[in-house]
């Protein structure tokens, strides 16, 4: 059984200064077992502009057991990957302490973006980029920052969807499971 | 012959208070403080009637027909004792009977008490007030047994006692300046006890002369005042004092166990446990489990000893924790083991 005591106290902590850390929690419906985090991509980086979510399951353990984490937003990144979404860290694996808060691991998430470590690679190709041509690794990332972390594009990319003629709510909840993809919403979309 | 039975029935009566205090020291002693402190107030408006009365002329309305016989007698007494003891005793010893030969102060207050009874008294009682406020203790009790009518006298008495206890011995000197030639007798009777007793009986010329000489070892019978009570004072002593300090010492250690405590608790109480966010009580707030100096609550031990067991501070694992926590809880007060018990009764 989640702590939800716990958890309320987290999000009430982490939201109370949102302002000064960017990071955000919050629940995707009525449960307190699945959130949604929002982190910022870091200022420096390729992700720097981005506004990068994350998809949060706490499990029966928690804190005990690490919150399962994987972005919800397309990410290149050596860590992440590109595919899923899913996050290696080890603080979410087998460093979880029950110490540690869904603040601190997004904090930490956030870190890995301005600190990625090709030699423990979850995605094998993003990885090989970023060790053998990294100008290439960062006009990938930064791009898909822009395209898929950006208010700004997202927008855009809202704005394309429904002049196609397709209802504004449906793009927007189509584009968000897509994690922004452009295409794979607009294949979703026509698919009905 | 009344107030003297009271005085030889108090003697004896005081060896068994004496049991009686073990037993029941405890019920009993703020019971007698309070009433001691009851009556002395109610006797001291009488105490004031009576100093003039003893300081003045004897006859004294006030005084039962024993008293105030014996008062009138007392100025005979006080030129020629023998003819006051000698009435008075003779009558006063088939009366003393009851503990002819329990003590010499039995024999020795009922002679006294004979001639005059009150004045007997307050000789007994100043010299116990020079010990304290034990006496104070015995006597009330006695009063308790015999009736308070009769008493009277006593009471004036028992108030000079207390008095004086309360009021640095103020009053002490009253009683000592009304009863100079009497508060003399007896001590130096008591002094000479094994002899006075057979003085006692004979002839009270025979007490008149220690008397006094009394007046030199007086000073050390006051000084010893407990030697020639020693079959009761010393155990009535004790237990006063004992009681006086119990309550004190059981107050100061609630006091000072409790407030610590409560301080200690107090501030740990807004400390919240790092993995629970609950509150840490005073055993949590006491429990270091890992030498990393991260503090958790025993109920999130617990959950972490039976997973991984590593601390959620340093992320080493408990592998002495468990034994060093046994140890505190063995080593430790029966209060943390309760404490431990009650975090796990109250979160579970």
């Amino acid at each position: 059984m989640v702590d939800l005591g716990r958890v309320q106290k987290e999000l009430q902590e982490c939201n109370k200064n949102m302002d000064v850390s960017g990071i955000n929690v919050k629940p995707k419906g009525d449960s307190l077992t699945h959130l949604i985090g929002t982190i910022p991509g870091p200022m420096g980086t390729p992700y720097e502009g981005g506004i990068f979510q994350i998809d949060i399951v706490l499990p029966d353990g928690y804190p005990f057991e690490p919150p399962r984490m994987q972005f919800a937003t397309k990410v290149w990144h050596p860590n992440i990957s590109s595919q899923s979404g899913a996050i290696c860290l080890d603080i979410l694996k087998d460093q979880w302490s029950p110490a540690l808060t869904l603040k601190t691991a997004l904090l930490s998430v956030q870190a890995l973006l301005s600190a990625p470590q090709p030699d423990d690679p979850q995605d094998a190709v993003v990885a090989q980029q970023y060790l053998k041509d990294y100008q290439t690794y960062v006009g990938t990332a930064r791009y898909w920052t822009e395209n898929f972390a950006s208010s700004r594009g997202l927008e855009e990319k809202v704005q394309k969807l429904v002049e196609m003629g397709f209802p504004e709510a449906s793009v927007r909840s189509t584009l968000a499971a897509f994690g922004g993809d452009e295409n794979l919403a607009l294949e979703k979309l026509c698919c009905g | 012959m009344i107030t003297d039975s009271i005085t030889s029935a108090a003697a004896s009566i005081s060896k068994e208070f004496g049991k009686k205090k073990r037993t029941n020291r405890t019920a009993k002693l703020k019971q007698c403080k309070l009433d001691a402190r009851r009556e002395q107030w109610l006797s001291k408006v009488k105490n004031n009637g009576c100093r003039g009365e003893s300081e003045g002329i004897p006859e004294s309305s006030m005084h039962k027909r024993n008293e105030s016989n014996e008062s009138n007698r007392s100025l005979e007494n006080l030129e020629v004792r023998p003819r006051g003891g000698e009435n008075d005793g003779s009558v006063h010893h088939d009366s003393d009977s009851e503990s002819p030969a329990n003590s010499p102060t039995s024999h020795i207050s009922s002679i006294l008490g004979s001639t005059d009874s009150g004045t007997n008294y307050h000789a007994s009682s100043s010299s116990s007030s020079s010990s304290g406020g034990c006496c104070s203790g015995s006597i009330t009790e006695e009063e308790e047994e015999e009736g308070n009518d009769e008493c009277l006298d006593d009471w004036e008495a028992v108030a000079d006692a207390l008095a004086a206890v309360d009021k640095q011995k103020i009053p002490v000197q009253e009683g000592h300046v009304e009863q100079e030639s009497h508060v003399e007798q007896k001590p130096v009777v008591r002094s000479g006890s094994p002899g006075g007793i057979s003085k006692d009986t004979g002839l009270g010329i025979e007490i008149h002369k220690p008397e006094h000489v009394g007046m030199v070892p007086r000073a050390p019978a006051n000084g010893q005042a407990w030697r020639a009570d020693d079959a009761f004072r010393p155990q009535s002593l004790p237990n006063l004092s004992k009681q006086h300090s119990f309550p004190m010492n059981s107050d100061r250690h609630y006091g000072h166990g409790g407030v610590p405590w409560a301080r200690s608790s107090v501030a740990a109480i807004p400390i919240s446990c790092p993995i629970c966010y609950e509150d840490l009580d005073f055993t949590d707030s006491s429990f270091l489990p890992c030498s990393c100096g991260f503090r958790l609550c025993l109920f999130c031990h617990k959950r972490i000893l039976e997973e991984d067991g590593r601390c959620p501070g340093c992320r080493k694992p408990y592998d002495c924790d468990p034994v060093e926590a046994e140890a505190i809880v063995n080593g430790g007060s029966l209060t943390f083991r309760l404490g431990r018990s009650y975090s796990m009764i109250a979160r579970s």
